[in-house]
């Protein structure tokens, strides 16, 4: 009896739709190498034929035995299939959790590390429940001053500013207070 | 050290932010800067493996299998401690063997290893790695495929043709190891205990600080032997290094074990085979760096960088002109690898209790950290966005059964594979036969083969079986 599930099915077709586009998009550089029999496509193309096979082995797995893991499987950790969501708070949750850092990278370009990150560290602490505010502000400090000293005044790593303006105003600000802390300390 | 035991961040972080720095320094001091760097970074990684599921480094993948169950069962100080030993083991023993044998070895190497031999074993490790970490054999093999296919974008090997770049220009040099490696491990791990958080499932690791007994380490001398001679030969190997070295060491301990199915479940054996493995082939991978001028990975690729920056050309002409350059880095990685005993096993009681901070106020840190880590390589944000985009495609497919280790090393290798195997091919003439004439070839070419279908047999018997 088959144990497939729609959640297998949606699985199964995301390999798919991944070796069919990739092997589509392969025509766009199939021009050949005069050196190289096999061109640039023949590596990718390859990778694709297998993969192609390996789905259709996964499926067949999937159709028969479901979920469950292969026998006597090396460095599998068995929690990973225990969690199970109670309610919609909880997806909410998790959305919000995995969507935060997305935005934060997409915010670097325009504010600049130096004005997301706080934001960015109260936030996540935030989500990921803490509700003592005092230790929200207190670690979001801690952390921030932590990473500015290591990065900034210690390494001089260039890290983004930030193009807009009371943003960029900020980070120029702090990258000011950085050269005249380092001239003062004659690093 | 430090830089690769702070979850988020790693040795080839730190490495990059010097790399400009070394410019100041004396020839000798920059070079003996890297080496040290390599092989305590190479043990540093370990630290978060076992305490927080969290490689510092690819090659520290194989010892989260074993060493992140030992912590969530109460036994971190076990496995931190045999981390520090073995580690210590491996890269000793590598480097006195360098210091005794580079010339022979480095001359070996260059009349036996060509790229038919790097492909084969290329082709072999990935057969080993696609049966350790999915949840069936289908599922591991999809996670290297995924990972070797993810390699192929960016130029072309052989033509510098580009390939999926899908519109974006800063796609055309592929994408990035660092921000790949930490998006898959570091903040995949983030997300997988963020979600046990919102679903009210979290238990905080415990701290222990049991340090294993010599008695106990002694029982796995053999492994320990094992795992430096499988660490030595691939550490040899130019574009192999480290990384490989740590999933053969595990992959043999399974395969000589009697007890398989204790492995990934808290088996000391197998952090002490990955991590020995992994040291030793820190000393192994300069012969290559230092004979041939060929790198075994991104550490040793900065390395060259060093080299370079003070008009220093790895090759075999270095050994006549910079002899002393070639000392300096042995006894650099000598004085490192002894280092990680004393400095390590005084370290690691502390390191123990980042285990008593809250995963909230620990989280962000590491994101953070992570987010540093990958802008710095290239200066890209879009390296930022690549990193949280493979943090959430590592989640999904962690909870689907999936292994990101093999997607790991799958992206380390895909370059290394293709463009050994495109030169390889070049060299016999397309002609099959003349490619498994040569015996190191042949061998590995039918071990590969054979794991592969070993496990096509065990995984269409076990999916048929009602």
């Amino acid at each position: 009896m088959s144990k497939l599930k729609t959640s297998h099915i949606v699985e199964t077709l995301v390999w798919l739709t991944i070796v069919a586009v990739f092997y589509v998009y392969s025509f766009e550089f199939g021009q050949e190498i005069e050196i190289y029999k096999f061109g640039a496509t023949g590596w990718p193309r390859f990778i694709l034929g297998f993969l192609l096979l390996v789905t259709l082995g996964n499926l067949l797995h999937l159709y028969k035995k479901g979920s469950e893991a292969q026998h006597g499987r090396v460095g599998i950790t068995d929690q990973d299939e225990e969690i199970s969501y109670d309610g919609i708070g909880s997806i909410q949750k998790i959305l919000a959790i995995l969507a935060l850092p997305l935005i934060f990278a997409w915010s670097l370009k325009p504010v600049g590390f130096y004005s997301a990150t706080p934001v960015f560290i109260a936030l996540t602490i935030l989500l990921l429940g803490e509700k003592r505010i005092k230790w929200v502000l207190g670690i979001t400090l801690f952390i921030y001053f932590l990473l500015i000293l290591l990065f900034m005044v210690i390494l001089n790593a260039p890290l983004p500013q930030g193009n807009i303006s009371p943003f960029y105003d900020f980070s120029a600000f702090m990258l000011t207070l950085n050269t005249k802390l380092h001239q003062s300390l004659n690093f | 050290m430090l830089f690769g035991a702070i979850p988020g961040v790693s040795m080839l972080t730190l490495a990059a932010i010097l790399l400009p720095f070394t410019a100041n320094l004396e020839p000798a001091q920059g070079v003996m800067l890297f080496a040290v760097i390599y092989c305590t970074g190479t043990y540093g990684g370990a630290i978060t493996a076992i305490l927080f599921n969290i490689p510092g480094a690819p090659e520290n993948a194989p010892t989260a299998f074993d060493g992140y169950p030992m912590t969530c069962k109460g036994q971190s100080g076990k496995a931190v401690g045999a981390a520090v030993l073995c580690s210590a083991i491996g890269g000793v023993s590598s480097a006195i063997i360098m210091m005794a044998a580079t010339e022979p070895l480095a001359n070996w190497a260059i009349s036996n290893i060509g790229p038919p031999e790097i492909f084969a074993l290329v082709f072999f490790g990935l057969a080993v790695a696609s049966s350790v970490g999915g949840r069936t054999m289908w599922k591991g093999w999809m996670s290297v495929l995924l990972g070797l296919l993810i390699a192929t974008i960016g130029q072309d090997p052989v033509g510098g043709i580009n390939r999926y770049n899908f519109g974006f220009s800063d796609l055309a040099a592929g994408i990035a190891f660092v921000p790949a490696i930490m998006g898959f491990f570091a903040v995949s791990e983030i997300f997988v205990q963020a979600e046990k958080k919102a679903t009210g499932m979290y238990k905080a690791p415990k701290l222990s600080l049991d340090f294993p007994t010599f008695l106990e380490l002694w029982s796995y001398k053999i492994a320990v032997l094992r795992s430096m001679l499988v660490g030595f030969f691939c550490g040899i190997l130019p574009g192999i290094g480290a990384t490989l070295a740590a999933f053969m060491g595990y992959g043999e301990a399974v395969r000589w074990s009697k007890n398989k199915e204790s492995f990934g479940k808290g088996n000391l054996e197998g952090v002490i085979s990955s991590e020995t493995a992994n040291n030793a082939a820190t000393g192994a991978a300069m012969i290559p760096l230092l004979a041939l001028g060929l790198p075994g990975g991104a550490m040793t690729a900065l390395m060259v960088g060093v080299f370079q920056m003070h008009d220093l050309e790895p090759g075999p002409m270095v050994f006549y002109n910079s002899p002393e350059l070639i000392w300096i880095v042995f006894a650099a990685m000598f004085y490192a690898n002894l280092s990680i005993l004393f400095i390590g096993l005084i370290e690691t009681k502390t390191i123990l209790y980042l285990l008593k901070i809250p995963f909230q106020f620990l989280a962000p840190m590491i994101l953070l950290l992570a987010s540093i880590g990958s802008y710095i390589g290239r200066g890209l944000v879009l390296d930022v966005i690549i990193m949280f985009g493979a943090g959430i495609m590592g989640f999904l497919l962690r909870r689907s059964g999936y292994s990101i280790p093999g997607i790991v090393l799958g992206i380390i290798l895909g370059k290394i594979g293709e463009q050994n195997f495109a030169q390889g091919m070049q060299m016999v003439h397309y002609d099959v036969l003349e490619y498994l004439s040569r015996p190191i070839c042949l061998i590995l070419i039918i071990a590969g083969t054979l794991t592969i279908l070993t496990g096509v047999y065990k995984a269409l018997s076990y999916s048929l079986k009602s």
